[in-house]
């Protein structure tokens, strides 16, 4: 992490490149078909649980074992059941990321839109020496071509070098760097950023205040972070840091700049998380092969709890789990499809001892499932959103464009994760999207809508 | 680091699926941390473990963890208390103070107070 200083006395940076393009990870299914039995773990998304199959039985076992049919009727029944619970998973983590995306998007764009601060030129990065002011269309170009190629180094520099770091285990160094970056950001960032948002509410505060609100904020944001916290908290702060990082981005970066620099980090992300030897690849790999879970601080997780479906609905199910969860092993999924549920429910009701399968379901445990997004994703989704609002003419017109070309990005490459299964870069479809409509509805839909309102002609 | 610390570390938590000596645990680290001038955590203190105090059904280690989020609460009350009546004079006050309002104060609106 550097702090660099350059012209203006606002401009403060940190590399938070190692926040860039991590990507939504999903573990492979752990498909173990024994006789008779079943293994619904078809669309499993957390990779970094330790999973014993060992005991994982489902409670389709009990349907399975009592139903007539022969056997490959049961092999057909699981493939489709896969499939259905696969796109019914890829439909859950949709939703439970299009909440955080959005969330962010939304506190990067009020604050462009009520804080002028954010869209004042206040000097650049040093990442970016190459001012944009030049005289000539073509000199500005070459101008943010070169910014973006310095910043993408950088970026890349830090993306090995924190990957090597981990490959030979210099933890403590890469959990330094994280604590200091998120001491930065919660600190720093948020000092700068609440004194721009009360000036321009025309508030007093003082400074005992300040300092108190602040302190509360950094140090219970570090504690849900690097520590332990609940889930939503934590969700919570991320979203907020991955929203100041975004103000910082479009304050500091100039306007051509940021439109080519977005377009060459999602073809890096591209390269980087796909190619045998990308840098992130090779993060997500060892990661899975040490079974840990990638660093907190970097990746936004929405965890679900699932609990074993052997009862109707949630709470019974919830009460059964609880009582059997001390001595649990795997994950298992609530099935919603009625048809299978009622076989359950008729299992649920025979008493327990006599029924073996039962036993086996004493030994499952809820397990966590869930989507884990990268927080450079959060960030540089956010700022394409925020620069739309910023720079351009049409006002809120293109600003949703660019927010629905966003989801529906999101979309797809979640989509996508769900029929690969593997650790999948987040920007590119997205941010593919999000330009093409920035530039189409700024350049073309906008002088369309403008012209039809000036001749009173509504379509 | 090792495994389980890596895991640990940082790990978003579901309160079910933690055993009750650990919930003991944290519950009792909320407190005590929050004596260092922090109400925030005192709040977070409360809020995650209002349920396990009051409303889950009762196991040995609930007593203690009722009492944590307690005198949590009664904490958190008093720093409420302390915290607006300081904001209340303040806000009213500032500009009467002349000098010592404006060396306070860390943003002065503009315009007439």
């Amino acid at each position: 992490m550097m702090i660099t200083f350059m012209n203006s006395s606002d401009s403060e940076e940190e590399a938070c490149n190692e926040r860039t393009s991590l990507i939504s990870v999903e573990s492979p299914p752990a498909a173990s078909y024994q006789d008779g039995l079943q293994a619904p773990e078809a669309a499993e998304t957390q990779t970094y649980r330790k999973r014993h199959t060992g005991g994982s039985c489902s409670p389709s076992d009990a349907d399975s074992g009592n139903s007539d049919s022969g056997l490959p009727v049961r092999d057909i029944a699981v493939d489709n059941k896969e499939e259905e619970l696969t796109l019914k998973y890829g439909a859950k983590h949709v939703i439970m990321l299009f909440v955080p995306v959005t969330l962010c998007m939304i506190v990067v764009v009020a604050t462009i839109k009520s804080v002028r601060f954010y869209t004042e030129k206040n000097g650049q990065l040093i990442y970016t020496p190459f001012s944009e002011d030049t005289p000539s269309v073509g000199q500005r170009l070459l101008n943010s071509v070169l910014n973006t190629i310095i910043m993408i180094s950088v970026i890349i520099v830090m993306t090995v070098f924190l990957v090597v770091l981990y490959k030979y285990r210099c933890y403590k160094f890469i959990h330094g760097w994280l604590i200091l970056s998120s001491l930065m950001l919660l600190f720093l960032f948020t000092y700068i950023y609440l004194g721009e948002v009360l000036k321009t509410y025309n508030v007093a505060m003082d400074y005992l205040t300040l300092f108190f609100v602040i302190w509360n904020f950094g140090a219970v944001g570090m504690i849900c972070i690097h520590w332990k916290g609940p889930l939503h908290l934590q969700q919570a702060y991320l979203i907020m840091i991955s929203a100041l990082m975004a103000l910082v981005f479009i304050k500091y970066l100039p306007e051509w700049s940021a439109w080519v620099i977005l377009g060459a980090i999602s073809i890096y992300d591209l390269i980087a998380v796909l190619c045998p030897r990308g840098p992130l690849r090779m993060l997500v790999e060892t990661a899975q092969e040490r079974n840990e879970p990638i660093f907190p601080a970097l990746i936004y997780s929405s965890a679900m709890v699932w609990t074993v479906g052997m009862a109707k609905q949630d709470a019974a199910s919830r009460g059964l789990t609880q009582q059997t969860w001390d001595s649990a092993e795997d994950v298992r999924d609530i099935h919603d499809n009625p048809a299978y549920v009622e076989s359950e429910i008729s299992e649920a009701r025979s008493p327990a001892p006599t029924h073996p399968t039962t036993s086996l379901l004493e030994e499952l445990e809820e397990e966590e499932r869930g989507v884990k997004l990268g927080l450079g994703d959060f960030i540089f989704y956010s700022v394409l959103v925020g620069k739309a609002a910023a720079t351009a003419s049409g006002d809120w017109n293109t600003t949703l464009a660019c927010f629905v070309a966003i989801l529906i990005g999101l979309c797809l490459t979640l989509l996508l994760l769900a029929v690969f299964k593997k650790a999948l870069p987040a920007l590119p479809i997205s941010i593919t999207f999000g330009l093409v409509f920035y530039f189409s509805t700024d350049n073309l839909v906008r002088p369309f809508m403008d012209t039809l309102a000036s001749h009173q002609l509504y379509i | 680091m090792t495994e389980p610390a890596a895991r640990a570390a940082g790990a978003a938590m579901n309160l079910e699926r933690v055993p009750n000596e650990e919930k003991l645990n944290l519950c009792r680290k909320y407190y005590l941390g929050g004596f260092a001038l922090l109400p925030f955590l005192w709040l977070v203190n409360v809020l995650w473990f209002c349920r396990e105090a009051f409303l889950a059904p009762a196991y040995t280690e609930q007593p203690q963890i009722k009492s944590y989020v307690q005198r949590s609460a009664v904490g958190l009350l008093f720093w409420v208390v302390v915290l607006t009546t300081w904001v209340t004079i303040f806000q009213t006050h500032r500009a009467r103070w002349g000098e010592l309002g404006d060396y306070l104060s860390f943003t002065i609106p503009l315009g007439i107070p």
